[in-house]
């Protein structure tokens, strides 16, 4: 089960606002499917240790220098941009 | 009977019966006429494939042979980067995104003069059975418009479905690929996780995410897959193709094949399609083949697994969307912090967030060890299971949904039991198995029912050997009445 308070801090870790009149249903169905999640614990613990699904080894390369995309191609994209760089508000005083 | 639509058009343009030119115009003017009832473009590249179609005629004017792929139409899930054409995710977040650089597959497509007709529709970030999330409203099922496409590649399987392309490549994290095309009553594979590269596909849950075609019959699947698995070294999860092309081993005998069918699959499925799956089982007998039944009690935490580790890591490759280096920006906002969550607040659809928000609930210190570990160890569990079932069986045949396709609107709006239709394709995702479904029949309201056969990790040749001898067994595959008529 969840509250309306966790909700509220893990849309705050997600960088999420939430709005009054969306509260009430997201606590509703996020309870529903947390209660669903649950159900794994029902699961003997003797879980197999996974580590990722073709069981690949990181492969380390020489770090070569390889040409890049053009810095005013990846600008395009960018609503604010100011002499080559993405343009934010001040982040600190 | 499905013939392969891919060799037919190559044959028709090899011997010059009809021009490139004219039949990209013939599928542009399908697609923009057909659009309207299902809704399964959300960008037409009309230009662009023209361009393309000039080049191969010029080729086949100057004596030339051609590629199996020059000068088909198609169309790409509008998650996969294409250069200097919008790539939307189906979002409002990236609404007006236009990549630099092209997704490795469509880069090898490209290469070989696939014709782009456009980006097709699909549940917004691949988070959806119903392609109903989409930003630009849902895509329609061609065999009945009052009924959805399915989800997330709708548009790929509508559009195909529909006949305004002749094929297309979906993605598949859940079951995206394979639940549209059983409910569009078409074919549609989910490959090996790492047999085709990702690269340039927009990230949904990176460990399960794997790019496969969707085409109206077994041989054009096979085709666009032999196209597209290559290794991959922008990809570090890229293996490729394992073995020989699996169009070289696609109609062999399947006699003393053993096809597996898992007591758990058929729980809890509808009656329509238990029975048109039972029916298969026979036609595989008929063929030959040798039925084994077994028990995967494992299945029983495929879904909870899915949910909670496809979440988890949506909520983190989907934070990289901060309004900053490109999409939706917030108009007016105080700071950078409060930027970015007006961005996100506004730019995410309703199921987005909810996913966001369980990943980081499943990540979030406190509940990691008893949801993110837990699942992860669970996941193992399931592999294994698969692992051992594949000693029992060579192929493992199981229905793609517990239904058929919906009627818009109805996507169940209890949030659990909307993830409960996902429930007979998720095991493969979890697994990193390859997948196909086929259609193998029709319900009392003329709504296609798909079967699926699943193999063992790198075994897309057995599967579609088995799923090629079905179709030609069977015949069950109906043309919907709608695109282009050859």
């Amino acid at each position: 089960m969840v509250d309306k308070e966790e909700i509220m801090k893990i849309a705050i870790l997600s960088k999420l606002f939430v709005a009054d009149d969306e509260i009430e249903k997201l606590t509703e169905d996020m309870s529903k499917i947390i209660s669903f999640a649950d159900t794994i614990n029902n699961a003997s613990d003797e879980g197999t240790d996974f580590d990722n699904i073709n069981n690949l080894s990181n492969v380390l390369r020489e770090d070569e220098v390889v040409p890049s995309y053009d810095r005013e191609k990846i600008l395009a994209n960018a609503k604010d941009s100011d002499e080559g760089c993405f343009l934010v508000k001040n982040i600190m005083k | 009977m499905s013939e392969s639509m891919i060799n037919k058009l190559h044959t028709m343009l090899q011997q010059k019966e009809i021009s490139c030119r004219e039949l990209t115009n013939a599928y542009i003017e399908a697609a923009q006429r057909d659009n309207e009832s299902l809704n399964a473009y959300v960008t037409l590249t009309p230009e662009t494939a023209l361009e393309t179609a000039e080049k191969v005629d010029r080729k086949i004017a100057s004596g030339e042979k051609i590629g199996l792929l020059e000068g088909i139409p198609m169309t790409l899930k509008d998650n996969i980067s294409t250069e200097n054409i919008r790539t939307t995710c189906c979002s409002k977040i990236l609404e007006d995104y236009v990549p630099i650089y092209d997704a490795t597959v469509w880069k090898l497509l490209k290469a070989q003069n696939g014709v782009l007709i456009g980006k097709t529709n699909m549940d917004e970030f691949a988070m959806g059975s119903s392609c109903e999330t989409s930003y630009f409203g849902g895509a329609k099922n061609p065999h009945n418009t009052g009924h959805v496409a399915g989800g997330s590649s709708g548009g790929v399987a509508s559009a195909v479905g529909g006949n305004i392309a002749v094929y297309g490549l979906g993605s598949d994290t859940g079951g995206s690929i394979r639940q549209p095309a059983s409910f569009c009553g078409i074919v549609g594979l989910k490959p090996t996780y790492g047999a085709v590269s990702r690269y340039g596909l927009i990230a949904y849950a990176s460990s399960f995410d794997q790019i496969g075609p969707i085409t109206t019959s077994v041989e054009d699947t096979a085709i666009v897959y032999d196209a597209i698995s290559e290794y991959d070294e922008m990809d570090s999860t890229s293996q490729g193709r394992k073995g020989a092309p699996v169009c070289d081993t696609l109609k062999n005998d399947i006699k003393g094949m053993k096809i597996g069918i898992a007591r758990e699959y058929l729980d809890g499925v509808r009656d329509d399609v238990r029975q048109a799956v039972t029916q298969a089982a026979e036609v595989y007998k008929s063929l030959g083949a040798e039925i084994v039944y077994f028990d995967l009690p494992a299945l029983k935490y495929a879904l909870p697994v899915y949910y909670i580790l496809a979440c988890a890591e949506a909520s983190s490759n989907l934070g990289r969307y901060d309004g900053i280096r490109y999409g939706y920006k917030a108009e007016s906002y105080t700071d950078v912090n409060d930027m970015i969550k007006k961005t996100r607040s506004t730019g995410f659809g309703d199921e987005v967030k909810k996913r966001i928000l369980l990943g980081t609930y499943v990540l979030s210190s406190g509940y990691y060890d008893a949801y993110y570990k837990k699942a992860q160890n669970l996941r193992g569990t399931i592999v294994k299971a698969f692992k051992n079932a594949f000693t029992v069986c060579d192929v493992i045949l199981a229905p793609t949904v517990p239904m058929t396709a919906f009627e818009n609107g109805h996507a169940v709006s209890d949030p659990v039991e909307t993830y409960l239709t996902d429930i007979c394709t998720v095991p493969v995702n979890i697994a990193g198995l390859p997948g196909v479904s086929v259609p193998c029949g029709y319900n009392a309201k003329g709504m296609p029912i798909g079967m699926q056969l699943i193999g063992d990790n790198f075994c897309e040749g057995k599967i579609l050997n088995a799923a090629w001898q079905y179709e030609n067994a069977a015949d069950i595959y109906r043309a919907a009445d709608f695109g282009v008529k050859l």
